[in-house]
């Protein structure tokens, strides 16, 4: 049976070959209908979005967000932006924030997926609570960390205190110089345990064998990891780091709800800068510049997320 | 060759061992950093205010007290009365956020798993990239959209956005599901006289209900947690979510610190357990896509 599966299967694909775009559209017409659903939600919430930012930011519209008066200023938003100092303050926070952040999430989640790789009692359960920061909401997060940094009671500064290593407790999260590090160590700790998921999958497909072979052949530990297991983990490890690095570029809700961008902009990274540009000072106009000069570099990003993502399908395909 | 593999067996043990303290040592510190935060909340939210504003810190508290939990949970009072309400909404806005994105990415991902329609490959990309943008983007454009539909202040507009936000994560986790379904089954059904929809219905949904229950965990933790939108799109008291709920309490209350670890770890609760009691197939799912080369 599965032969003549095979063939019917051979036989319909050679058919579609053949024929041209529009009649193999026809042929599939049916294919359509489930994935439509789909397409009609995010034409409404996804396409036309990005088609009204990029019109917005040719535009100044009134704080109101009344679109009839809004009058055209051609590339003036754009300009606006690549003059301002705080421009390039907040694109250096979000270019130390990202690459900070994806740096120690990752070497931290490789860490613990390899040291929980090996089995122990207990092993189950104190992955769970690794895991844990990750899960619950960055809104009930934050307000722990704020608690835990807090300038006059927070327990780290309490802690500080009473071993004698600071006479006052520190302003963790109140002066221009430790408020960013600060963010990326809280950052950090909800982060790790994604990076630890992806690689404890990513272990599981390590041979076995070759680790054996390895060891019998006289391979040190860390020959056995960077020799046999590490070149197993390139893979998830891209996907990983890009998807780690995108969200770190994207985050929001910790500089927001622990700072809200200051001291003096210390902490505002891209995507807060713009809300606050957007629906703090309803600059509507700028904040969308801001959004499709966002939207450029994501895509650039974006091109490098695919070809990680796709370039292990069609190696498959080929094999 | 024989003698020499017991030699090179103990000239390793030693470097092995290192590594397995090194791990050990480790681990504990990675326990430490993850579990202290939560630990102190915990501690916080069974203080009395003035407990918990004292230096040097009580350590563990002299008189514990269960007070901001009664408080949160009282229907009688305005703070419990505010409480139960947001999380109430939270409920609401999550679970039809999730039945919504089952029901619409179900079909969505087994047609990009089986069919192989022009277009599909570029319609997967847009999935996946859509998965880069950040909501803010988003936001000025949405926040007109909804003022246009008359949805601002209500929780419609929550859950439309929610469900097409989550929905391209969502269907590439059913999709790697779909992918591990051997389409053989549904030829055998088929060739028996089931329609294309039958074999989809009676063959392929039983199989991968591990794969829905992942994406419905997903949605669901992702629109509980959601806070950008809620907070840009609600403004009224009565139809806030969690997040904005407590932020917007807690501005109003800055020194009541138990209560805000006691509001914090109730909302945290049911994702935790959820996640705990589920977490099999969320790992599963999460990571199939991304291991599978």
């Amino acid at each position: 049976m599965t032969t003549a599966t095979r063939l019917a299967d051979a036989s319909l694909r050679i058919k579609t070959e053949q024929s041209g775009v529009l009649q193999q559209t026809w042929t599939h017409r049916a294919d359509y209908l489930y994935v439509l659903p789909a397409i009609v939600v995010m034409l409404i919430v996804i396409a036309y979005p990005i088609y009204y930012t990029v019109e917005l930011s040719f535009f100044n519209t009134p704080p109101s967000l009344q679109l009839r008066d809004k009058i055209f200023v051609g590339l003036n938003n754009y300009s606006l932006i690549l003059q301002s100092d705080v421009f390039w303050r907040v694109t250096a926070n979000t270019f130390i924030w990202t690459l900070v952040s994806t740096v120690f999430a990752f070497i931290l989640g490789l860490g613990a997926a390899l040291a929980l790789n090996r089995d122990f009692a207990g092993r189950g359960v104190l992955r769970a609570i690794l895991i844990i920061p990750w899960v619950i909401s960055a809104v009930a997060a934050s307000y722990i960390w704020k608690w835990i940094y807090h300038s006059d009671f927070g327990v780290i500064g309490a802690v500080l205190v009473g071993l004698g290593l600071a006479d006052r407790p520190p302003n963790f999260i109140d002066s221009v110089g430790t408020v960013l590090p600060s963010l990326i160590v809280f950052n950090v700790w909800r982060e790790f345990p994604f990076a630890m998921i992806m690689l404890t999958a990513g272990l599981q497909t390590v041979p076995d064998q070759l680790l054996r072979a390895a060891k019998v052949d006289g391979a040190s530990a860390w020959q056995r990891f960077w020799h046999v297991t590490f070149p197993h983990l390139q893979g998830v490890s891209t996907v990983t780091i890009l998807l780690l690095a995108v969200s770190n570029f994207n985050s929001f809700i910790i500089p927001w709800i622990m700072t809200g961008g200051g001291p003096s902009n210390a902490s505002h990274i891209w995507i807060t800068h713009i809300y606050e540009l957007a629906f703090g000072r309803q600059r509507w106009g700028v904040a969308s510049a801001y959004s499709v000069l966002l939207f450029l570099i994501l895509m650039t990003l974006g091109y490098f997320y695919v070809r990680a993502l796709t370039g292990g399908e069609r190696k498959e395909r080929g094999a | 060759m024989t003698s020499m593999t017991p030699l090179v067996a103990t000239r390793t043990r030693r470097p092995i061992d290192g590594w397995r303290w090194f791990g050990r040592i480790f681990l504990v510190l990675m326990l430490l950093y993850t579990a202290v935060p939560m630990i102190w909340m915990l501690l916080t939210s069974i203080k009395s205010g003035f407990a918990a504003m004292q230096l040097p810190p009580q350590w563990w508290p002299n008189e514990p007290t269960l007070a901001s939990y009664h408080k949160l949970l009282d229907p009688t009072n305005s703070v419990g009365q505010d409480f139960l309400r947001f999380f109430w909404n939270s409920l609401f806005v999550s679970t039809a956020t999730t039945i919504l994105a089952v029901i619409v990415a179900v079909p969505a991902a087994y047609a990009f798993s089986r069919f192989d329609f022009p277009g599909r490959k570029f319609l997967f990309f847009a999935v996946l990239l859509r998965n880069m943008f950040p909501a803010v983007i988003f936001l000025v454009p949405l926040f007109i959209l909804m003022r246009l539909l008359g949805l601002v202040n209500t929780h419609g507009s929550l859950i439309v956005t929610y469900l097409t936000f989550g929905l391209p994560l969502a269907i590439w986790l059913l999709k790697g599901f779909y992918d591990n379904i051997p389409y053989q089954l549904e030829q055998a059904a088929r060739i028996d006289g089931a329609t294309r929809f039958q074999a989809f219905l009676l063959i392929v949904m039983p199989l991968s209900a591990p794969g829905i229950i992942a994406t419905a965990i997903y949605s669901f933790i992702g629109a509980w947690n959601e806070y950008i939108f809620a907070y840009t799109f609600l403004n009224r008291n009565d139809q806030l979510t969690l997040p904005v709920g407590i932020q917007r309490f807690f501005s109003e209350n800055t020194t009541d610190f138990p209560g805000l670890m006691a509001a914090s770890f109730m909302m945290s609760l049911p994702v935790v357990v959820l996640f705990l009691l589920l977490q099999r197939y969320f790992v599963r799912a999460l990571t199939e896509g991304a291991v599978k080369h």
